[in-house]
């Protein structure tokens, strides 16, 4: 009985509570945090995209060494009238191939790059490059490029879980962003470097990231592609009895 | 145990205490304003007709000064969200109607500025076009397929006629022999930058198929365009629809769009029959009740199948408890199946093994429970040796069929038989069909046929019988003639949708 009127005080104490309205200031400290595209960033289901992005220079031509992928950054804390940069540092990833600074990314503080990392005047918002080298260990492969954003004279750090983001390149065959959970969930199964071979072998399409965000834009052109890989792969399977096509880990290939 | 009453009582208060009293509290009559001489409906010609009314406007408050706008938005639209567009900012209207034929609504806005107080009042507008009402023919000339039309200006019966019309607006014909002519208003088409519901008419032959704008005629797709990736082998059988969704068969094999999503109306993969991408030949004959699966044959292993718009497989029958026949591999060659209602069936199959036994059979055509009540047919019944056949939709429980140039008619309750017509000697039988339309907005159209086709020398006949219980009237209501010959036909008119018509042959 005692217990029982604790907990409804408690709840009363809750529920007067809950009536009340809470307000974060932002304008004590200028912060800075990385956030989703700017076209998303008043969705809050998309404020934990982009944390990750894939890259591969498969695609490209031998000639191509080097590209770029950009993440958004934000300012928190009001516009100024003069530049601010903002600085970046590297994060190693327990059991992951660590990427390596000027071997397979152009390092944060080159003399390059350091006037791109910078919330210009007037402005709250920043695209931050991150420049991969095609370094011929690449070919055999993928590294993880995890970095966080470490405060300067203009920026404390934002919210923890917005100050890191992490690139993923190689020069093989990989999981393009747009292979995502859903698709993976709904359309094209499991990602394997196999089954994207045998999608680009079958199709004749690169099954890269722009050919995927063009498909899935429409539900019936993303049905026909699936159907058409997945025949294919029912053809293949016939065609190769008890011997069914299998993934780089030896499991079997299977669209759902 | 008293002061559990006291701890609720006081949570109930404070839950309570967060609510706004949003009560009204002006005890004032309520304002009517009353709007008269504005029709429910109009019929404007695009580019030709005006939209000219000069509705009265009274308000129960004295004083009252109005300020008023018209405008206009497009109805059926998947896909976006429709946009009024302001016509003009006076009482009276006076408009040339510019929009392309389709659903309309006019808005008329009454605003008392005294008050605030506004009433609102829509009417529909059917834009239409001369190709927007008239009976089509779908008819072929050496090995070429055209659309004829026939107008219908005041009522169904024709009185003028435009040959080749889609030839006319598309300068090609259709490769092939015409077998069927099929109409949707949710058809997608690319509108602008987007793809959005289209009164759309497709047009099909054995070699060849286009889907065009019924308001200009115009092809939206051709064979290919139909297509994300065209089939090689063209040969249509039939096209169709479903629970919010198009099929069409092509060779034998099932493509769909699931409607009910964006698309850009175009067929994704042949479908598949099972896991292992067998080979299976669907029949032409199918039967479809438009808002659900529809039911097909595979004539390579005599089974019933179903399918969904977004799926990639066809979908397994399953059976009745009670039915004769199982819906699975059941020996038999399906040489009709067509619609009665949303809820029956028929069809007419003959065994495999012997070919002389042939089955009338009686359909409940629910896919999670398919029933075949069947009914053998004796050598000398007309049925027995019927080459085409067509059900009475929603209407008697009879079948009309052909034997060589006679059209004769079975009543399914009794197996009564009975010759109904004799086509002249000179004349061949394209095909027959029931057709009937009764959407009551549209009543000086309204109509209820037997359609009978026939091929006399290098002109098609087609004549349009009225019934009494079931039987023919002894002279055809009207008949139309035209070069070539018929494959199918078709009534038009701003009112018919994609549910007017049973899909089935």
């Amino acid at each position: 009985m005692k217990n029982i009127k604790y907990i409804l005080m408690a709840t009363v104490l809750l529920l007067l509570y809950s009536c009340k309205e809470e307000y974060y200031l932002y304008n004590d400290i200028k912060r800075i945090q990385f956030g989703p595209d700017i076209t998303r960033i008043y969705t809050p289901s998309f404020n934990m995209a982009d944390t990750t992005k894939g890259y591969t220079f498969f695609y490209d031509n031998a000639s191509k060494q080097i590209d770029t992928i950009f993440f958004d950054i934000y300012a928190i804390g009001g516009v100024s009238t003069k530049d601010r940069s903002f600085k970046l540092e590297q994060v190693a990833v327990p059991g992951a191939e660590n990427a390596v600074s000027g071997k397979h990314y152009r390092p944060f503080n080159d003399a390059t790059l350091v006037s791109k990392y910078m919330i210009k005047a007037g402005a709250i918002h920043a695209k931050v490059p991150v420049v991969m080298l095609r370094d011929a260990s690449l070919k055999t492969t993928t590294v993880t490029l995890k970095f966080q954003i470490a405060e300067n004279e203009n920026f404390s750090i934002g919210e923890p879980s917005n100050v890191w983001r992490k690139a993923i390149f190689t020069d093989r065959l990989s999981q393009p962003n747009s292979w995502d959970a859903w698709l993976t969930q709904y359309y094209l199964g499991k990602y394997s470097v196999v089954k994207h071979s045998f999608f680009i072998e079958k199709s004749g399409q690169k099954w890269d990231n722009d050919f995927i965000l063009l498909i899935r834009a429409n539900f019936a052109e993303l049905g026909y592609w699936k159907g058409m890989v997945k025949a294919a792969l029912i053809t293949y399977n016939a065609q190769n009895p008890g011997n069914p096509l299998k993934d780089e880990t030896g499991e079997i290939v299977v669209i759902p | 145990m008293k002061n559990r009453f006291l701890y609720i009582l006081l949570i109930a208060s404070v839950l309570t205490s967060c609510f706004k009293d949003k009560g009204n509290y002006v005890y004032t009559e309520h304002e009517e304003i009353t709007v008269t001489g504005i029709a429910a409906s109009y019929d404007k010609i695009s580019l030709v007709d005006k939209i000219t009314i000069d509705p009265t406007v009274t308000s129960n408050k004295t004083g009252a000064e109005f300020k008023y706008w018209w405008g206009l938005y497009e109805t059926s639209v998947q896909g976006a969200v429709p946009k009024v567009d302001t016509l003009v900012r006076t009482k009276a209207i006076d408009y040339l109607v510019v929009q392309p034929a389709k659903g309309w609504v006019l808005v008329f806005g009454a605003k008392n500025i005294k008050t605030g107080y506004t009433k609102i009042v829509t009417s529909n507008i059917n834009v239409i076009t001369q190709f927007t009402r008239g009976w089509y023919v779908a008819k072929t000339e050496s090995g070429k397929t055209d659309l004829d039309l026939y107008t219908t200006p005041t009522t169904i019966l024709p009185v003028g006629k435009v040959e080749n019309v889609f030839s006319l607006a598309n300068g090609r014909k259709l490769n092939g022999k015409a077998h069927s002519l099929r109409f949707y208003s949710d058809y997608k088409s690319l509108t602008g930058t987007s793809f959005l519901n289209t009164r759309a008419l497709f047009v099909v032959t054995n070699e060849d198929a286009s889907v065009v704008n019924i308001g200009t005629i115009k092809e939206i797709r051709d064979f290919n365009g139909l297509f994300f990736n065209a089939p090689s082998i063209k040969k249509p059988d039939i096209l169709c629809n479903g629970a919010q969704s198009f099929f069409f068969i092509n060779n034998g094999r099932l493509y769909s769009i699931y409607n009910m999503s964006s698309n850009t109306g175009q067929f994704g993969i042949s479908q598949m029959v099972n896991e292992y991408n067998s080979d299976y030949k669907l029949s032409k004959f199918f039967y479809t009740p438009g808002f659900m699966d529809p039911l097909f044959f595979d004539e390579l292993t005599s089974t019933f199948y179903s399918a969904g718009g977004a799926s990639l497989q066809l979908a397994s029958v399953r059976d009745a408890a009670t039915t004769k026949m199982p819906s699975k591999n059941n020996n038999k060659n399906l040489l009709y199946l067509g619609f009665k209602t949303t809820a029956a069936a028929f069809g007419v199959f003959q065994d495999r093994t012997n070919p002389n036994l042939r089955i009338l059979s009686t359909i409940t055509p629910n896919i999670n429970s398919l029933l075949m009540i069947n009914d053998t047919l004796a050598a000398n019944e007309k049925l027995y040796s019927a080459t085409m056949h067509t059900l009475f939709n929603g209407d008697e429980n009879m079948m009309y069929f052909v034997v060589g140039r006679e059209i004769w008619s079975r009543n399914l309750s009794n197996r009564f038989e009975q010759l109904q017509y004799t086509v002249p000697g000179d004349e061949s039988i394209s095909f027959i069909r029931h057709q009937k339309y009764t959407t009551a907005s549209d009543a000086p159209f309204n109509y209820n046929y037997v359609v009978v086709a026939t091929k006399k020398g290098d002109t098609y006949v087609i004549r349009m019988f009225t019934k009494t219980s079931g039987n023919l009237n002894p002279a055809p209501a009207f008949t139309i003639t035209g070069k070539g010959e018929a494959g199918d036909i078709i009534y038009m008119s701003p009112s018919v949708g994609g549910s007017t018509y049973p899909n089935t042959l």
